[in-house]
């Protein structure tokens, strides 16, 4: 069934219109009885359970596709290609995702913080070979947006395109959907029955969900501490000079501290350069906003540490 | 546990979390193969039927072919039986939610571009768009949260709340007022409406929807026929709710991860270590470049078995 999913699509074009007379010539015989049955089958399928013809394992309630569903929960990507229909299955599913996406999100977070530190630790030694710290920062800092670029979206379109015998675009659009966790579920690896696909595929796309979620929750993170340093740097100043402090200490973001000290030329004016190192990065926007903003909490409370 | 180093706690975590993902993964092949199966088994008999009824005047493989093209265009939203509305896929309403499902990344894809032409200004759009709501959510962040506190900061001066406590009650009552107006109601609301469906099965939308997960089979509304300005109503009141309820959760997120425990929390198992001055951190930048590598490797053979 899968294999006539590319030449439906250039058939039936956006026109349901010429989808419902072709199905009403094709079929032969008192129409409404072949109609309801075929719309049975239908429903059948809509509801998540594919009949005709082979599945592949990622399509069947078995282990593999059983996983790929938890990781699409909690990942919040949501591809939709299985969906549990039993009220059991539905209530699982909620207090799971309940559990699973804060404990996803603490982990793509902090491995989003391993690799920057490790776009960091490469910045200092550049530095210090070049006697110039802060073109070795933007040295790194865009050769690791350019390096993620490539290996995150640039790259795995074109495995794809060979698994999967989509062409680059389609795979570049399965990437970016993907990583940006919107998930539509129009196009799902592994779904294909008349393709083979070897054991090493579905780990190694799995992995490169979750270094690429982390990867791009990472850049998110450094263009909006981008956006808000400009804006923040001098407010810091003046709130530090007003003496405006609230004795909100618990109001400092996650994992706060380790760089809260390290930022204190932060406090100041900073040039065009940027070169404040950015807060926290998170793996979605939710604590990723969280560690934007308590930077201006973090800023004043580390005045009220330090005065 | 306290005496473990910091990334044998985070292995730790990551270890927790592919237990995570396998304990979903069985429980929901649990609930969902067998019934799945009995699906399939009455499916094709009843295709077994069909071809037997009618099967002579069919060429072979025909009415695969017709059916396998009739689910294509149903997993792109255009639904090929019955009586649809001649409005069409695109009409404004459904092209704005569609249009917030991307900016939201809920994705629930019940509608996906079929053009390669859409397909890239999907890209495009969501490579804009997402930081830019982010930004937004950012902002109104800035400003609700203050406005959020005052209650909080009232309540607590006249019950001579201690700080901590104070932001345990906003965290709470935040957290069920959310719960509340933007889960339970709606469902309620929607239970009403639909009057067939449970009010589990709202919950779960509910739920799908605000923690952007979106898997799309439960939209209201869909394969039934009404009247198409109560369609149209109905599309946009999702829509309404999709962009507040998903401000509102994300303002409740925030609390929480505020909270001195849940910091802690994430600072156990996700900080780097202790505090550290610029030039410590070089180094301990690099120890853990090094030792993140350890987090895949343990990944690869959970995976294995799996597949």
């Amino acid at each position: 069934m899968e294999r006539g999913l590319r030449g439906a699509n250039a058939e039936l074009g956006d026109e349901d219109d010429r989808g419902r007379a072709y199905l009403g010539q094709e079929l032969p015989g008192p129409i409404p009885s072949n109609q309801s049955q075929a719309r049975g089958i239908i429903h059948a399928y809509q509801t998540g359970d594919i009949a005709l013809g082979n599945t592949t394992s990622m399509g069947r309630w078995e282990i593999v596709g059983s996983f790929f569903f938890s990781v699409s929960t909690i990942t919040t990507i949501g591809y939709g290609n299985l969906s549990p229909h039993t009220m059991a299955a539905r209530l699982f599913c909620i207090f799971f995702a309940l559990v699973g996406i804060p404990l996803n999100l603490v982990v793509l977070n902090h491995l989003g913080h391993l690799m920057q530190q490790g776009v960091h630790g490469c910045a200092r030694r550049l530095g210090g070979a070049w006697q110039d710290p802060a073109k070795a920062r933007w040295l790194t800092g865009s050769g690791a947006l350019l390096s993620g670029l490539l290996l995150f979206l640039l790259l795995p379109p074109l495995l794809f395109s060979h698994m999967e015998g989509w062409s680059y675009m389609e795979g570049f659009y399965f990437a970016f959907i993907t990583l940006s966790t919107v998930g539509f579920g129009d196009y799902v690896i592994g779904m294909d029955p008349s393709r083979q696909y070897p054991l090493w595929y579905k780990n190694t796309v799995s992995l490169w969900i979750l270094f690429g979620m982390a990867w791009l929750a990472l850049i998110i993170k450094l263009i909006l501490s981008l956006m808000e340093t400009r804006g923040r740097s001098y407010s810091c100043y003046r709130h530090s000079s007003k003496g405006d402090f609230q004795p909100r200490s618990w109001r400092q973001g996650p994992e706060g501290e380790a760089e809260r000290h390290s930022p204190r030329p932060g406090c100041y004016p900073e040039g065009p350069g940027g070169a404040r190192p950015p807060s926290e990065p998170s793996a979605q926007d939710i604590l990723d906003l969280s560690g934007v903003d308590s930077g201006t909490r973090g800023c004043a409370e580390h005045r009220a540490v330090s005065g | 546990m306290g005496g473990l180093r910091p990334w044998a706690r985070y292995g730790l975590l990551i270890v927790a979390h592919l237990l995570a993902l396998g304990l979903g993964a069985a429980v929901l092949q649990a609930l969902e193969g067998p019934p799945a199966r009995q699906l399939q088994a009455q499916l094709r008999a009843e295709l077994a039927t069909f071809q037997a009824e009618y099967g002579a005047c069919l060429p072979t493989g025909a009415l695969e072919e017709l059916l396998g093209t009739a689910l294509a265009a149903q997993a792109h939203g255009i639904s090929s039986l019955g009586n649809v509305s001649k409005a069409g896929n695109w009409d404004l309403p459904s092209a704005l939610l569609f249009t917030a499902s991307i900016l939201t990344t809920t994705g629930y894809g019940h509608m996906a571009p079929l053009s390669a032409g859409g397909k890239a200004f999907c890209v495009v759009y969501a490579a804009l768009g997402l930081p830019a709501s982010l930004a937004l959510v950012a902002t109104l962040r800035h400003c609700l949260l203050p406005l959020l506190s005052c209650p909080v900061a009232w309540v607590a001066v006249r019950w001579q709340l201690t700080p901590a406590r104070a932001a345990l009650l906003q965290a709470l009552g935040l957290g069920l007022l959310v719960a509340g107006i933007f889960v339970l109601l709606p469902a309620l609301l929607l239970w009403g409406l639909q009057g067939d469906d449970s009010l589990l099965e709202a919950i779960y939308f509910c739920f799908g929807s605000l923690s952007t997960i979106g898997l799309g089979d439960l939209l209201p509304g869909r394969g039934r026929d009404l009247n198409p300005v109560l369609y149209h109503l109905g599309q946009i009141a999702l829509l309404g709710y999709l962009l507040l309820g998903l401000l509102a959760v994300l303002l409740a997120v925030e609390t929480f991860s505020e909270l001195p425990q849940v910091r802690a929390l994430v600072k156990f198992f996700g900080s780097s270590g202790p505090l550290t001055a610029e030039d410590q951190g070089g180094i301990l930048g690099q120890d853990e470049l090094a030792l993140s590598t350890l987090p895949p490797s343990t990944a690869a053979p959970e995976q294995a078995p799996a597949c």
